[in-house]
């Protein structure tokens, strides 16, 4: 393997992405241009589930919708950390597993702290 | 590193009581957590060996000493909130883990040893900022304030990185001394520096300008520190534009100084822009907060001599400069907050006749803008006379004049508290002062005529 | 404890009695200060006659007397320099005449703070205050420990403007700030250069002392204000800026004629203490500085701007007094009247003669007791009708004939009467100013001529106003309340008065008091300006 990698290593990768970005743009257009357009008033309106559509869209809902999101991210994306570290399990050794334990200490104390902050309760 | 832990337990530490409803023991845990914290940061005087932790941070004696400094005004800043934030909601822990989680980054801030560690100091003391800035939930200033500190910060962070990625892309390194250690090779052997590096340092510059509220980035300062609760205002005036300037002096003075002919006309040119917008907006206020505000930009261009003049005194320089405008931002924050309590108005009339009423405050009150103002036999004359004297060493005579001119216009302002207190006559009543404010009060003050008098009592940070 | 130490701080120590001093005995605090004041004076004609005439002192730390030399903030700044500042006091012949004036000037001033009847505490604590810096001023030897007295002197004298001052008193008291502030804030770049400049001989550490700035030996070579390196500051060589910086620091204080608009607003303003030391003590510490600090750091400067430094002394005096002749409030006109016998000072020094530098000191101690003398008489009638229109009192002498004795000694006194100090001031002064021209060719005759005019001039004014408010019919505008209340004057105002006019009469009828003591240092001075 080489050493250092220079611009021109990239170039397949820039292949690939103009090959997908242009698959998928190149495709809606087609589809877009060659299919017939028959515009009626059933077809234009939002489609959801059979049911007359009923006010806007567009109204500000419960803040606990995002909380829930929010949460939910920030715990997932700590598993990230958990992958590197696991395949490097070995080489960290001891000290890796302790520091993994006060990792994840703490974060077992922010997960008690919103639960007893009652942030997952729906009421 | 020590105090560090201390202060980062600390903060899950008050979460908690504040979870099982402890909130009477908030303030005296959150002060006796500080005061180990500081033990621990006083006794790393003088034993530094090295970068730790990967080389990722370096605990030398500016770190120590700003450390102290950092850490000590949040205590005294603290020990004013007593009962504050219990009349703003309920969820008083959070505040004060809030702060502490802040006090943690800029711990990082002013030890880091790499780019990284100085973006992480950067992120945790912003974010924790922007939540506090906007703690007055149905106060309009304060979530204006929130928000413009958001988006501000979140633009100047851009900055920050993107100067950290290129200087990485040129280096290839975020160590500061392999970044050094590049840039005087390159010097020595006549290599020429990438240009991504000197872009690099230019977004750095503007990034950092963002952070500590340096002309012409500075825009933000006004509304963000109107808007946020005054003793946060006091927090960030003081306490984080502290250690930004660390932040800044640690990289440029050391990481950066052998490019210093390339970005030191940038700096100037900033430093200059910051005394006027600074000084020359500050006398148009009607508003005492405002014009603290305004006046804590054109310190920040104050202490920007230190990155211009370098050398070893720059740190001494901004070390003593933090040290007394913190000391005098506590006192005349402290002032404001007993004046919002007591009065709901904090324009210069509101302190009219204050001098016959609460003579101790009006004393402290006179000491702290003599301070900011620079008169001798205060902290803030020996921090500027610190700061000239270098400028003056490296030549720069020119910046010095107009400082100068600067520091009389201020005179304009700062005085004009002076004389609402002293020379006009109000009937008011006697402003009530807790007994914590107090002794905030008087340990400011003596601090502050102490270093005037007897400069040598500071130790040394070089 | 060193005599200067006591005699600066011990007004310092009373300043603090005063704050501790419960409310209740708020009447006694006068008393305090002046038992301090009192105390002062004697110490310094205790100063007056240990001072060993012989020793010139000047450029020469082994002459200067009575000295305490301590250590004070020692700071390794890293690098090469070490900021060394010292605690360092001693008098020669040019500053021991002002510690008498100063303690004279105080107790007078003390004495007529009887008529302050507000917040007494903050008063007298802020007059002792500046009593020290002004102390301070004059026997400091070290230039960052003159910078600090000489700026601590602003603070109490506009707190006390400010505070128990006339209607205008925000705006005088801002106006005298800024105006003293804007010099000073350039002398310490200067002073900041000069640090740069200067090694101690002995330690090699740059140094804030002023002996050691005197002599060229001592410059680093290719400083910024080496004697011979030619520097540029700001396209001027950079010594003759420093001069210019520094005298124009002063001269403010002095004040000189383009720069002396604060006098008269401050004087107005200010209560009649104020107004005693301003006059008596404030503008000698400009002249003293010029002396002391211009003069003795920049000879060659000093030298090069003679004719110019005169012209400004003949301006001021000829400017002053015709102003003086236009006023109506007669405060203001002994404030003009003082711009225009400053303006002797100025003219003196220029001259570079022994007669001059002589007849310069003289005219400060001089007009440091008489105006002294003539605000304390302003005071007087302020003090019972609350005005000071020339045109509202005409006839005084027949309701306050001792009143009018004191005025009369001070106004001829004050107009160079022969027999009264500001006759040999001037004399001496003018003499110096002709001679100038023979001996080193600094400034010409006609200099001497236009301050002879205005001899002439201060005759019109004064004895016009003596004419107008004390001779002729009695004739008050306050009619009959004012005449009950314009009585003559008391025992205590006698005792501020007596002194001060014995004062001007022995310095008239026996100058050598004074001269002998300065004469070696006054010569010193001649020879490092112009060897």
């Amino acid at each position: 393997m080489e050493a250092q990698s220079t611009a021109i290593n990239y170039l397949p990768i820039i292949f690939q992405i103009l090959v997908a970005l242009g698959f998928a743009v190149g495709t809606m257009a087609v589809t877009h241009m060659i299919g017939p357009k028959r515009k009626t008033s059933d077809k234009l309106t939002p489609f959801e589930a059979g049911i007359k559509v009923v006010g806007n869209a567009r109204q500000p809902f419960s803040v606990k919708y995002f909380l829930v999101a929010i949460l939910f991210v920030l715990f997932d994306v700590e598993v990230i950390f958990m992958y590197p570290w696991a395949v490097n399990f070995r080489e960290l050794g001891s000290t890796g597993m302790i520091e993994m334990f006060i990792f994840m200490g703490t974060l077992l104390l922010g997960f008690f702290y919103i639960i007893k902050k009652k942030a997952l309760d729906w009421d | 590193m020590n105090a560090l832990i201390t202060i980062s337990v600390l903060a899950v530490l008050v979460l908690y009581l504040g979870l099982y409803k402890a909130n009477k023991a908030l303030l005296p845990v959150t002060l006796l957590g500080l005061a180990v914290a500081l033990f621990f940061t006083i006794n790393h005087w003088n034993v530094f060996t090295g970068p730790t932790f990967n080389d990722m941070m370096s605990y030398d004696n500016f770190a120590v000493a700003f450390s102290g400094i950092t850490i000590t005004s949040t205590m005294l800043i603290l020990l004013l909130s007593k009962g504050y934030f219990e009349k703003i909601s309920d969820h008083v822990a959070e505040y004060y883990s809030i702060i502490l989680f802040s006090l943690a980054g800029i711990l990082v801030m002013v030890s880091y040893h790499n780019m990284t560690m100085l973006f992480i100091g950067i992120e945790i003391m912003s974010v924790s900022l922007y939540i506090l800035a906007g703690i007055r939930k149905q106060d309009f200033a304060s979530n204006e304030a929130a928000l413009k500190y958001f988006l501000m910060g979140a633009f100047s962070t851009g900055f920050l990185l993107f100067g950290v990625a290129l200087i990485y892309g040129a280096a290839h390194s975020f160590d500061l001394e392999a970044i050094k250690m590049h840039l005087e090779t390159n010097l020595q052997t006549g290599q020429a520096i990438s240009p991504l590096f000197y872009t690099g340092v230019v977004l750095m510059a503007v990034g950092m300008a963002f952070k500590v509220g340096a002309a012409p980035f500075h825009f933000w300062t006004p509304d963000v520190y109107e808007g946020s609760p005054s003793l946060i205002t006091a927090f960030m005036s003081t306490v984080v534009k502290t250690a930004g300037f660390a932040a800044f002096l640690r990289l440029f003075a050391t990481c950066f100084y052998p490019l210093h002919d390339f970005w030191m006309p940038v700096i100037l040119v900033i430093t200059i822009i910051t005394l006027f917008a600074g000084n020359i907006t500050a006398l148009y206020q009607n508003n005492f907060k405002r014009m603290l505000a305004w006046s804590s930009i054109s310190h920040a261009g104050y202490m920007l001599f230190a990155i211009v003049s370098l050398g070893s005194e720059a740190s001494y320089g901004v070390f003593v400069y933090a040290i007394a405008y913190s000391a005098a931002s506590i006192i005349a924050f402290a002032g404001l907050v007993l004046m919002q309590a007591n009065t709901g108005s904090d324009s210069f009339d509101s302190f009219n006749g204050l001098g016959r009423k609460n003579p101790f405050l009006a004393f402290t009150l006179t000491v702290a803008m003599l301070s900011l103002a620079g008169i001798p036999l205060t902290a803030g004359f020996i921090g500027k006379f610190i700061m000239f004297s270098n400028a003056l060493s490296s030549m720069h005579t020119w910046l010095v004049v107009l400082a100068v001119i600067n520091a009389v216009i201020s005179i304009f302002y700062y005085f004009r508290v002076i004389v609402a207190m002293y020379f006009k006559d109000a009937e008011r009543a006697e402003l009530e002062i807790p007994l914590n404010f107090k002794v905030v009060l008087a340990i400011s003050v003596v601090a502050t005529i102490l270093i005037g008098i007897w400069p040598a009592f500071l130790p040394n940070v070089i | 404890m060193n005599l200067l130490s006591v005699l600066v701080f011990s007004p310092l120590v009373a300043g603090l009695i005063v704050l501790v001093l419960p409310a209740s005995l708020q009447s006694r605090y006068k008393y305090v200060a002046l038992a301090a004041t009192i105390l002062q004076v004697l110490l310094s004609v205790l100063v007056w006659v240990r001072f060993n005439p012989s020793l010139g002192g000047v450029n020469n730390e082994h002459t200067l007397q009575f000295a305490e030399k301590l250590s004070w903030i020692q700071l390794n700044v890293g690098g090469d320099s070490r900021l060394q500042i010292d605690y360092f006091l001693a008098i020669d012949g040019l500053s021991m005449p002002f510690l008498l004036l100063t303690s004279l000037v105080m107790f007078v001033a003390v004495l007529s703070s009887w008529e302050i009847t507000t917040n007494l505490k903050g008063y007298f604590a802020l007059f002792m205050l500046l009593d020290t810096a002004v102390m301070g001023v004059f026997t400091a030897m070290d230039f960052f420990l003159f910078y600090l007295f000489y700026e601590l002197m602003l603070l109490p004298i506009y707190f006390l403007i400010g505070m128990w001052g006339g209607v205008k008193r925000e705006y005088a008291a801002i106006k005298f700030f800024l105006y003293t502030l804007f010099g000073s804030v350039f002398m310490l770049l200067i002073m900041v250069g000069l640090y740069f400049s200067v090694q101690d001989p002995l330690t090699g550490d740059h140094t804030f002392n002023m002996v050691h700035m005197m002599n060229p030996a001592n410059y680093v070579d290719g400083s910024l204000f080496a004697k011979f390196s030619g520097q540029l500051l700001l396209g001027i060589p950079a010594r003759s800026l420093a001069f210019i910086v520094l005298f124009v620091a002063f001269a403010i204080k002095v004040p000189i004629v383009p720069l002396h608009t604060w006098l008269p607003d401050a004087h107005v303003e200010a209560p009649t203490p104020v107004s005693i030391v301003l006059a008596g003590i404030l503008l000698k510490v400009g002249g003293y500085g010029v002396i002391r600090i211009c003069y003795s750091i920049f000879p060659e400067a000093a030298l090069g701007y003679a004719w110019w430094i005169g012209l400004i002394g003949v301006v001021s005096i000829i400017y002053g007094a015709l102003n003086a002749l236009a006023q109506r409030d007669l405060k203001r006109l002994v404030a003009y009247s003082s711009v225009s016998h400053m303006g002797f000072v100025l003219l003196g020094i220029a001259s570079v003669t022994a007669e001059g530098i002589s007849g310069a000191m003289m005219q400060m101690i001089s007009h440091g007791f008489l105006s002294v003398m003539l605000f304390f008489l302003v005071g007087v009638i302020y003090t019972r009708v609350h005005d000071r229109e020339i045109a509202n009192f005409r006839g005084l002498s027949q309701l306050m004939p001792q009143y009018t004795f004191f005025i009369m000694v001070a106004f001829f006194a004050s107009l160079g009467l022969p027999g009264f100090s500001a006759f040999i001031a001037e004399a001496f002064s003018l003499t110096g100013a002709f001679k100038s021209a023979g001996v080193n060719g600094l400034i010409p005759r006609w200099m001497a001529l236009g301050g002879s005019v205005g001899i002439l001039l201060s005759a019109a004014y004064l004895l016009w106003t003596l004419q107008r408010m004390f001779f002729g019919q009695l004739r008050l505008s306050g009619g009959e309340p004012w005449r009950l209340l314009l009585t003559d004057v008391t025992i205590r105002e006698k005792i501020a008065l007596v002194p001060l006019a014995a004062m001007a009469l022995l310095l008239g009828i026996l100058p050598g008091v004074v001269f002998t003591q300065i004469n070696t240092s006054v010569l010193d001075l001649v020879k490092l300006v112009n060897p």
